[in-house]
């Protein structure tokens, strides 16, 4: 199954030519659409399962030297010399690039696949977007899960394309009203993983006293390194998606996973809706103070 | 305790003899049973439905993904006997219909293979005498909140009825081949997607269905929802829920949005 046209599974033929519409829409949702002149046509999805390996290129981890160059990669060196060999002698932070492709993979297979659905009932766009990831029943298996209610825009020309965006409801009617469309989901994984220096390792142990390294609370640099490089990679997929357009409701997420003592993977999500301008700047009614009586 | 009318326990009975005499029971809160009389409907009370059910077992291929339709068919017969039992107190009550329904599974020590479907509500009539029942004679069933029903009603559109479709999948494992053919790789597997895709939809399609059945126009606030229950990671049930709807009025009562600045939290 590749993320190619009728990819779609038999029964998401059957449902869609159904006539009545589904909603994932909540109430309060539905009815700011239909406010906004949006009509929607039925709950879309797309899926893509994908085998997951977190060890991509042969030799890291064993020398500082080993894997390939591509993307971020820094050194840390051991300043107190040859003590035993237990202590690590050196330390390294290097972006993941083969998660960060596949990942991308996934999701634009299934986000593909709902907008392919989408196109099925004729609509304009996809609204209250919603993704997930997670592991599957086997070990090493992961799916990518996007749903949404695609939606017709009342007395509009057939669309050309069809646009998405996570908002729905009121949030999208103050896009509308601040004069933007929406133009599609963005969305990027950026992975850095952490091969502790000794440094790094007693910081995080609370054992730092004892090598020299400072006592008092302090900052562990090549963590702080690492978090920051994979923030600033995931801002960088998506800036590139985003082609001249503005991004909206920004969300940035970071994860952490410890395959052993020493050894981290630190990612960062990074999740908007891309937007363009269609018409001047118009200021919004001046908005009312309210206190909740609840 | 088959599915016939009648054969509700003596106990819940007696509960609506009492409820019938004018007391009414609910769960809403103080804000929902304001904005549902606002939209012409009462309490009369608070109803519910159960069902303990064994869903048994089914032999599945350990490489090939398939749907356990047995599986499924306990699954969605289950639920069927607590919503209509809780439908039948309802009608007891001479409600027009049941709000905030809530549908849950319950697993017992004392019970193997076996669950507790539970189907819980606030019965609802409409203040004007007018019947609301769906097209097949029965009370509606929502499990919209208060503020969601007075929301839809001010769009026009009438609940018809809480719509359901399940699907029990068996996922295949991937054979020694499979696997070492992809090791190390991150590629997509295409039949573990066609699977689950398939599952989905076959899921949505039977939701789908009972709306068209009630003569609906469309179905609001879907949910997805997967669980393996007690089956293993392999074989997930996948299920669709949501309220069905028609259009009644074309006229469209809900006020223009106001932009807010909240002084509180």
């Amino acid at each position: 199954m590749t993320p190619t046209p009728s990819d779609l599974p038999e029964a998401a033929k059957r449902r869609l030519s159904q006539g009545a519409f589904t909603s994932g829409l909540s109430v309060s949702d539905f009815a700011a659409c239909l406010e906004m002149g949006l009509e929607p046509l039925g709950l879309v999805q797309g899926f893509c399962a994908m085998q997951w390996t977190t060890f991509g290129s042969f030799g890291r981890g064993v020398t500082p030297f080993a894997g390939s160059s591509s993307g971020y990669v820094e050194n840390y060196q051991c300043p107190h010399g040859m003590i035993s060999s237990e202590h690590r002698m050196w330390g390294q932070n290097y972006e993941q690039t083969w998660i960060e492709n596949s990942w991308r993979d996934g999701f634009n297979s299934a986000y593909s696949r709902m907008l392919e659905e989408a196109g099925t009932l004729g609509a304009h766009g996809v609204v209250g977007l919603i993704d997930s990831e997670g592991p599957l029943s086997d070990v090493g298996v992961v799916e990518f899960h996007l749903s949404g209610t695609a939606v017709r825009v009342l007395d509009a020309p057939a669309p050309h394309h069809v646009w998405s965006t996570y908002l729905a409801g009121q949030r999208l009617a103050k896009i509308f009203e601040a004069g933007y469309a929406p133009v599609s989901v963005v969305s990027s994984v950026a992975s850095v993983r952490v091969l502790s220096s000794c440094i790094t390792e007693y910081l995080m142990g609370g054992t730092g006293a004892m090598w020299s390294v400072n006592a008092e609370t302090t900052e562990i640099e090549q963590i702080v390194s690492a978090q920051n490089e994979s923030r600033a990679i995931a801002r960088s997929f998506v800036r590139a998606q985003l082609h001249g357009d503005a991004l909206h409701g920004a969300s940035m997420t970071g994860l952490t996973r410890e395959f052993a003592q020493g050894d981290l993977e630190i990612q960062s999500r990074l999740s908007g809706n891309r937007i363009r301008r269609f018409k001047d700047f118009d200021p919004l009614t001046a908005p009312r103070p309210t206190v909740r009586l609840s | 305790m088959s599915n016939p009318t009648n054969d509700l326990p003596q106990a819940t009975e007696h509960r609506l003899e009492e409820l019938e005499k004018g007391l009414f029971t609910s769960d809403l809160s103080v804000n929902e049973f304001l904005l549902i009389k606002e939209v012409g409907f009462h309490p009369v009370g608070f109803v519910m439905g159960s069902s303990i059910y064994h869903t048994g077992i089914q032999t599945r291929k350990w490489s090939q993904s398939q749907e356990l339709t047995k599986l499924t068919e306990a699954m969605y017969n289950a639920r069927e006997l607590a919503m209509n039992r809780m439908e039948e107190e309802a009608a007891e009550l001479g409600a027009d219909g049941v709000v905030g329904v809530r549908l849950d599974v319950n697993y017992y020590e004392w019970g193997k293979d076996a669950a507790e479907f539970i189907a819980v509500g606030t019965a609802v009539k409409a203040e004007d005498g007018v019947s609301r029942l769906n097209q097949l004679g029965k009370p509606f069933t929502s499990d919209l909140s208060g503020q969601d029903f007075w929301t839809l009603r001010q769009t026009g559109y009438m609940p018809q009825g809480l719509v359901m479709g399940t699907c029990v999948y068996h996922i295949a494992h991937r054979g020694i081949g499979q696997t070492l053919g992809t090791t190390g790789q991150n590629v997509e597997l295409p039949n573990f997607t066609q699977a689950l895709y398939e599952a989905r939809e076959l899921a949505m399609t039977r939701m789908q269905d009972e709306a068209a059945r009630l003569g609906a126009s469309g179905i609001v606030g879907v949910r997805l929802e997967e669980k393996s229950h007690q089956w293993g990671s392999h074989t997930i049930e996948f299920l669709a829920l949501g309220t069905a709807v028609t259009k009644t009025s074309e006229e469209m009562t809900l006020a223009k949005p106001t932009t807010i600045i909240s002084l509180d939290n």
